[in-house]
């Protein structure tokens, strides 16, 4: 064994040697390399001696004579403001900002209607973004068609025999028709309450929209489809021309009721349920007989109690989902994407299972599945709220006795 | 990475560029690390000088980072030299390098240079507030004082928020200066902080009263004081402004009030309409009131005890000399159970008048309501700040009322350890008479000034003077 060891370590100081001169380990064997380099070093400093006074303004030469010489004849010219943005955007590019390559007429117009400086670099923030997403797409999407025609090429042309020709996305898709069109005579129905068009902004319509179309192709997909209605829907609204540029001609064809009527002339008043995170009342069970409403909005602003002044408007019953009870909260808002509520609604019907439903929760928002008995845990979140009071109140009356060291007043 | 000391040669900044793990990105990296150590302006030069020779050009942004350089450490032929190339090299600049260019030649006998660019970012975007405060420094310290104000006007034209230290700068490079235009634009800053409710901090005070006193022929004389509650000023007597609302200011806050806070874009988000109107001919009928209770938020003021006897112990400290009270709650409260005793309920209203909002209803809007129509004298008790309704406000304006009407009419209880319920208006004890904000009678100026530099709550105020006045 010993005699092992002192092998490997006269083969490691062998090595080691050749290998630090070699990568110039700076350190400990400094010394060393510099007396091998040493000749090295002399001629190269021989061969630089003329050039040894460094020019240090040279930099301001060469950027002057790479100038073109007619700087004096193209006279500044007033830019038309469009123009003037995009050199603007160009020169942010070139400082390192997160502004995009390309950008179009329409994108610089909005970026100039930007009200604020932050609204500006927030747009342009987005938009590289998205440019990002957009050029890693297709670079993934080349990788891809280079290894398939790769694989191709390596393939002999044997086919396998099967009894189905290969039509699959075909064939779901006329199978997923059918049930949807079936929805539409003898499905529960799911309303989308297209009217809050004024309370978004724009970048919040399309976003809606694009949850919307997710929430749709998910509920088509799915083995009993809701029948959808998109209520309150105006011709020509933001939604409407959101959803065309989504879907484009197949919008004509979707298997969904599309209405400006309210859902309240359209369905009995005692069957409908407003679902929205501001209900006071808690959602206990998926009522097959009812027809539940979603509110298409998105708002990132966190506007409190927008859909439920519209169901109190309408003296609507409202429900929130169950997710205090069932999870235990840990941040975000309680306002869930629509894609999301599809999700949980769809699963709720099939199964009546809580937990597979709400599963589809973001699983950032909270900390895990509830499995104490619900008083116990009320319990000791009531606990932990007092104490969580208690020591915001003793913190409260500290800061105000340092404020006011004299006594209190007495009324 | 750490800079060299001096100036390289191409092939060791070739070497150092080949050892670095990114070599594409290894000159900014250098660079932002000659700005941290504030590298000798010479190797900055060596390794630019290298980047030429190797590219036969310089990026923006590596310009831009030994400009920043040049900038920090004042050197102003430099700052020269990079803004012609620049100029040359590019059609227009973006605002970092407007800014440090302005910044840079401000502060040095080229000052007028800065203004000229500042003129050519003005074609392009509205200037940064920093480099508007670099301008106006740069001419008040050569006296040219019109110049200075005539830009200050021009950043509160387009909306730029001047800093402090531009006012400051003002009043420190006027001292001893003649001109009754120049005083009439100094007063001009003082009445903009009065307006914007915006306190000086002690150095900005001191050259508040170094000018006023430095004024030829002015006779003013500043002295440091704290007010007494009933709001004379123990230095010249005065009697400061008084802190209630005008008729005018009084009708304006309560009318946004009911239009911002209690509809908002839609009556039914707080409370509904039905509820409103209700809510109206319940408080018409029993006017005036003289408190206003939050009954929620005051149950609430003890953990350990059961809310509706913390209610009761509050209704009880403040029903005295024979005080009208109102006690706004939800429906709630009236379901017998664990927390609110029915029995408890019975005895308080027999004390005050008592409003069952909706459980989802927002009680606290009621509360302002019914405090502004029960007319000046009222108060309301909560330990909110109500903040979230000041931010339902429209504008600033109003916000200011709404402050200054909270200031005098908000009253919190709190608990002792011995369990006993205090009260006192919020944020003053005493409630002051006087209203806390810059103010003038001509003669004398008050000026309130914070102690430390630090922004306070916006619910404080500060408790000590200036006063200022022409003998």
């Amino acid at each position: 064994m010993q005699s092992a060891n002192m092998l490997l370590r006269k083969i490691i100081r062998i090595s080691v040697l050749p290998f630090a001169a070699q990568h110039g380990m700076k350190k400990d064997l400094f010394p060393l390399s510099r007396t091998l380099s040493l000749s090295l070093c002399l001629k190269q400093d021989k061969s630089c001696e003329p050039s040894e006074k460094l020019d240090l303004d040279e930099w301001k030469k060469v950027m002057k004579s790479g100038l073109p010489e007619e700087v004096s004849e193209t006279e500044p010219k007033e830019l038309s403001s469009l123009a003037a943005a995009r050199e603007t955007l160009e020169m942010w590019r070139l400082a390192g900002r997160a502004v995009p390559e390309n950008i179009s007429e329409e994108q610089l117009k909005t970026f100039m209607e930007c009200p604020s400086k932050s609204a500006k670099k927030k747009y342009l923030k987005y938009l590289h973004v998205k440019e990002l997403h957009k050029k890693n797409e297709k670079r993934k999407m080349d990788e891809k068609r280079e290894r398939r025609l790769e694989a191709q090429a390596s393939k002999t042309d044997e086919t396998k025999k099967s009894s189905f020709l290969c039509l699959w996305s075909r064939t779901m898709d006329k199978a997923y028709n059918w049930r949807a069109a079936q929805s539409m005579i003898f499905g529960q129905p799911l309303v989308f309450d297209m009217s809050y068009e004024k309370e978004m902004s724009l970048r919040e319509v399309s976003n809606t929209v694009r949850q919307i179309v997710m929430s749709e192709s998910c509920n088509r997909k799915s083995v009993d489809p809701f029948h959808i209605h998109f209520c309150n829907f105006k011709e020509d609204s933001l939604y409407h021309r959101e959803f065309i540029q989504q879907y484009k001609e197949a919008w004509g064809k979707l298997l969904i009721t599309v209405t400006d009527q309210c859902y309240t002339e359209i369905f009995p008043k005692d069957k409908l349920i407003y679902l929205t995170a501001d209900s006071p009342k808690v959602m206990k069970a998926f009522d097959h007989d009812k027809i539940y409403i979603v509110g298409s909005m998105v708002d990132r602003s966190i506007k409190t109690g927008v859909s439920l002044a519209r169901a109190k408007r309408l003296g609507l019953q409202t429900a929130a989902l169950p997710l205090e009870k069932y999870l235990l909260w840990s941040a975000g808002a309680k306002n869930l994407t629509l894609d999301q509520m599809m999700h949980i609604l769809l699963t709720l019907k099939d199964t009546a299972d809580w937990k597979k439903a709400l599963e589809f929760v973001p699983k950032r928002k909270y900390c895990g599945f509830v499995n104490q008995p619900v008083k116990e845990l009320q319990k000791t979140l009531d606990l932990i709220n007092t104490l969580k009071l208690g020591k915001r109140r003793e913190k409260v009356e500290k800061q105000f006795a340092k404020n006011y060291p004299k006594k209190y007043k007495l009324k | 990475v750490q800079p060299p000391e001096k100036p390289l040669q191409a092939e060791e900044w070739n070497k150092l560029r080949e050892d670095f793990q990114a070599p594409e990105i290894f000159e900014e990296v250098m660079l932002n690390s000659m700005i941290r150590c504030n590298s000798p302006i010479d190797v900055a030069k060596s390794l630019l000088t290298h980047l030429a020779k190797r590219n036969g050009d310089i990026a923006y942004s590596v310009l831009v980072k030994y400009l920043t350089l040049c900038v920090h450490q004042g050197q102003v032929s430099e700052i020269h030299d990079v803004y012609d190339i620049m100029k040359a090299r590019f059609k227009i600049l973006e605002s970092g390098a407007y800014n440090l260019l302005i910044r840079g030649l401000s502060n040095s006998d080229q000052w007028r240079r800065a203004l000229t660019i500042l003129e050519e970012v003005k074609k392009m975007m509205v200037p940064s507030r920093s480099s508007y405060e670099s301008c106006i420094k740069a001419a008040s310290r050569h006296r040219e004082m019109k110049l200075a104000f005539e830009l200050y006007d021009e950043m509160l034209a387009k909306d730029v928020v001047p800093t402090l230290d531009v006012l400051q700068s003002f009043f420190d490079f006027s001292r001893g200066m003649k001109g009754a235009e120049l005083q009439r634009e100094l007063f001009g800053i003082l009445l903009y902080l009065r307006e914007n409710q915006i306190y000086p901090h002690k150095t900005f005070m001191r050259s508040i009263k170094l000018w006023f006193e430095s004024i030829p022929g002015g006779n003013w004389r500043g002295h440091l004081t704290n007010i007494k509650d009933s709001g004379q000023c123990p230095v010249c007597k005065h009697q400061l402004e008084d802190s209630n609302l005008t008729e005018e200011e009084y009708s304006n806050l309560s009318e946004r009030i009911i239009r911002d806070v209690i509809h908002g874009t839609d009556t039914f988000r707080k409370t509904s309409p039905q509820e409103f109107e209700a809510f109206q001919t319940f408080v018409e009928n029993r006017l005036p009131f003289d408190i206003v209770i939050d009954g929620l938020n005051v149950s609430h003021i003890k953990s350990r005890k059961m809310q509706c006897e913390n209610l009761f112990d509050a209704v009880n400290c403040l029903a005295k000399e024979n005080a009208r009270l109102l006690v706004l709650g939800r429906k709630h409260m009236l379901m017998n159970s664990s927390n609110w005793k029915r029995e408890i309920m019975k005895e308080m209203q027999n004390k005050a008048d008592f409003f069952f909002a909706e459980n989802i209803s927002e009680d606290d809007a009621f509360l302002l309501y019914a405090t502004l129509r029960s007319g000046k004298h009222c108060k309301f008790v909560t330990r909110d700040f109500l903040r979230d309704h000041k931010a339902c406000l429209t504008d600033n304006l109003t916000r200011h009322l709404f402050r200054k009407w909270q200031r005098g009419h908000q009253i919190a209880l709190y608990s002792s350890a011995e369990g006993r319920i205090f009260s006192f208006v919020f944020s003053q004890q005493p409630a002051f008479r006087y209203d806390c904000v810059v103010q003038t009678t001509g003669d004398t100026w008050h000026i309130p000034y914070k102690d430390v530099f630090e922004e306070k709550y916006s619910y404080q105020v500060p408790r000590k003077w200036l006063c200022i006045q022409q003998k």
